[in-house]
């Protein structure tokens, strides 16, 4: 059994995580990968809910907006 | 007698551009209109030794897809307004997703130089950035800057009257894709090669990759023509 | 064909690449992308493997709190209009003090040219000039809010209200700069990429109160509301708020339907501002304001004093006052000011100044005492001008950005319908209540 793969909203915060897939249009998962989401970056929940979430990657500070946590998959480091 | 020379500053947004562009015009600069759109287009002047630099503030961006009108503008400026050179603005503490920026850049067949800013709050965070290695590795001039401070302003310049006078290091590195994928680059940039308007205005191999990633604002002026 | 072609091959080789990867060509471009860019810092850089807390994280702890996030926002703006008001009412005096004398000077000249100089443009342009030190004031003030990183945290903290109506967070970002100015706050409308949100966005945005209306406010306030001035005024702005979001709901769920764009927004550390940073952006947008107010607001005085010299101005007012009654402005010099306030909403106090020749201060109490305003009928009146037709300068931009003539036309239609309904619906209820 592989270390249990979840959407990043059911993430608590403080928790790291690395991101395994996303799961949405081409318009959204293209724009994940152009602020640095992408399979293989490690993150760190700040804020989740009741949202926007907030992460820390590496240096930088994404928000996500309602829905996008539920559409990208990651698991537990 | 004084030369001028037109760059272009781009970057990611809060990659500390507009201050650079400060530095670098001063109150010399005003704002207008990129033609056929609303997008604000700032330009300004500086001197320095014997040139007139002319710099375009190009809207900030993470990427060059065709998704929003902001990254549309950048590139059809360096495309088709043909700047000497073009500037990228680093987030140095953010390198990984910034040089995602330099590479379409690359691609694109821009003449780059790149300027690290804010240098001084990546190294508080504990970065270190060996940055001979990186200029030497991606075959671009790099220069640290803190923008804030105005600290790398007359480095760069420096390096971009160099770049423009083609004294700039000579290798430039490409992105290898895999073998299956450059296999396909290879035959659409072969067809595009026959193509004697398509082949004077752009990087074959940038429009080939473009149209592996099924950009719109490609595919729309591929059609238009012909 | 050679294009054809191209085409053709290019759907061959994704075909191609799809059945090999079992992926589009563009997510396999990004991971080598990316990989290559992995392999290029392992020699280059080398940083920590957990980023440790910044003096940003530990603000933003505050600032983004759950429930801390909005009355710390709400408590923010109320500041910044406090700062820019006491800041400015000494400067707003001696400018007026200043044109005050100017225009006597003028007036002295005698005959129709002592007129024309003295009542219409002094006595306009002057009124509207007095405003600049809050109007500057308030724009560094946004500018200094967007510089440091702290407009972003607002994006955030109203993204789910925004969600509620049916846009997301982004949207409130050029909402925040409609304070300043409507133009630039449509213009910024363009990092919205979902079509209709944008275009929602743009409709409700005149409902920001901008700079221009911020002289009606002040004057008005000062007059009628003494010692609560300042609360009349943020009372203003909330209720543009309000306004804006409940339109945006009613645009999304009626006019404008389909699913909302994705919020993904990079929130960047908290910065002090540069002076000269500052300075900058500060200028970039109150020149435009300056621009209007020798260009637009000049022209438009000149003309409203000509036509009150030649006598044609009070039936034209006349025409229109009918349609103010049910509000209690029904005169005809209120319907003049707010006829020709469609050009530029500072125009509504350039009117008033050329119509009744009295420097600013005094320029509130002879209103109410001539038209016989209660403090009632004065707050209706803002609110009318609150929510009344863009600038002229809006409508072109929402042309522009929208391209077409279309939607400019139902801005102005559907606010000024909107603003006689809110400003009758105050009058006569308050009238209940007042007796």
């Amino acid at each position: 059994m592989d270390n249990s793969v979840m959407p990043l909203a059911m993430v608590r915060p403080g928790e790291q995580v690395t991101l395994v897939a996303v799961n949405a249009g081409r318009g959204l998962t293209r724009r994940l990968a152009d602020m640095g989401l992408y399979p293989g970056v490690s993150v760190r929940v700040v804020q989740s809910h009741p949202g926007p979430f907030l992460l820390q990657l590496g240096a930088s500070k994404l928000a996500l907006g309602h829905g996008i946590a539920h559409k990208i998959l990651v698991k537990a480091m | 007698m004084a030369k001028e020379i037109t760059i272009a500053l781009t970057g990611n947004p809060n990659s500390g551009k507009t201050t650079v562009f400060n530095n670098l015009t001063g109150g010399r600069q005003h704002v207008g209109n990129w033609p056929g759109v609303t997008v604000e287009k700032k330009e300004g002047t500086c001197r320095y030794q014997d040139y007139t630099i002319n710099v375009v503030d190009l809207p900030g961006v993470y990427s060059l897809t065709a998704h929003s009108l902001d990254e549309v503008v950048a590139r059809n400026f360096i495309v088709e307004g043909k700047p000497n050179l073009v500037v990228q603005i680093i987030d140095a503490s953010n390198l990984e997703r910034n040089l995602y920026l330099t590479i379409q850049l690359l691609e694109l067949g821009a003449n780059l130089v790149l300027a690290l800013n804010m240098s001084d709050v990546a190294e508080s965070r504990g970065h270190q950035i060996d940055i001979k290695q990186l200029s030497s590795l991606l075959g671009l001039p790099v220069v640290r800057m803190v923008a804030s401070r105005n600290d790398g302003t007359k480095e760069l310049l420096k390096e971009v009257v160099r770049a423009a006078e083609g004294q700039a290091e000579g290798r430039r590195f490409r992105v290898h894709y895999g073998a299956e994928v450059e296999e396909e680059i290879a035959k659409l940039e072969d067809l595009i090669s026959k193509d004697e308007e398509l082949r004077r205005k752009y990087s074959p191999r940038w429009l080939a990759i473009k149209l592996l990633e099924e950009d719109e604002d490609v595919i729309r002026a591929i059609k238009g023509h012909g | 064909m050679d294009r054809e072609e191209i085409l053709r091959a290019k759907d061959e080789s994704l075909a191609h690449l799809r059945t090999i990867y079992g992926d589009d060509a563009e997510t396999v471009l990004a991971e080598r992308r990316y990989g290559f860019i992995s392999g290029l810092l392992k020699e280059t850089l080398s940083k920590p493997a957990v980023e440790k807390l910044t003096t940003s994280d530990k603000i933003d702890k505050i600032l983004l709190h759950r429930w801390l996030g909005i009355p710390i926002f709400l408590a923010l703006l109320y500041g910044v209009f406090q700062f820019t008001f006491t800041l400015s009412a000494p400067l707003m005096d001696w400018i007026n003090a200043g044109f005050g004398w100017l225009g006597e000077q003028a007036l002295a000249i005698g005959g129709w040219g002592g007129s024309l100089l003295g009542d219409g443009i002094i006595g306009g342009v002057g009124t509207v000039l007095a405003f600049i030190p809050p109007i500057f004031l308030l724009f560094m003030a946004l500018a200094v809010l967007e510089d440091c990183g702290y407009l972003a945290r607002a994006a955030f903290i109203m993204d789910r209200l925004m969600h509620r109506v049916g846009l997301h967070g982004r949207s409130f970002v050029p909402m925040m700069l409609g304070f300043g100015c409507n133009v630039p706050a449509v213009m910024a409308t363009r990092t919205i990429e979902n079509p209709k949100d944008r275009l929602t966005t743009i409709l409700i945005n005149p409902f920001m109160t901008c700079g221009g209306r911020l002289p009606i406010y002040i004057l008005f306030a000062a007059a009628f509301f003494a010692a609560y001035q300042a609360l009349v005024v943020f009372s203003f702005y909330a209720i543009g708020i309000v306004i804006a979001i409940t339109m945006a709901f009613v645009f999304r769920k009626w006019l404008l339907r389909g699913p909302s764009g994705h919020f993904v927004m990079e929130l960047p550390p908290y910065r002090l501002p540069t002076i000269k940073g500052t300075l900058i952006h500060t200028w970039e947008r109150g020149r435009v304001f300056l621009i209007r107010a020798g260009t637009i607001i000049f022209a438009v005085v000149v003309l409203i004093w000509l036509l009150n010299y030649t006598g044609a101005l009070e039936p034209i007012g006349r025409a229109f006052a009918p349609i103010f009654s049910p509000a209690g402005f029904g005169q005809w010099q209120a319907a003049v000011a707010l006829t020709f306030g469609f050009l530029a909403k500072e125009v509504v106090i350039g009117s008033f100044g050329t119509l009744f020749g009295v420097e600013q201060e005094a320029l509130g109490t002879t209103i109410g005492a001539q038209l016989g305003w209660t403090p009632l009928i004065a707050y209706a009146f803002m609110a009318f001008c609150l929510l009344y037709v863009p600038c002229i300068a809006t409508i072109a931009m929402i042309k522009r950005e929208t391209a077409s003539w279309k939607w400019p036309l139902f801005a102005m239609g559907y606010t000024t319908v909107l603003a006689w309904i809110v400003a009758t619906l105050i009058y006569q209820i308050g009238r209940l209540f007042a007796g």
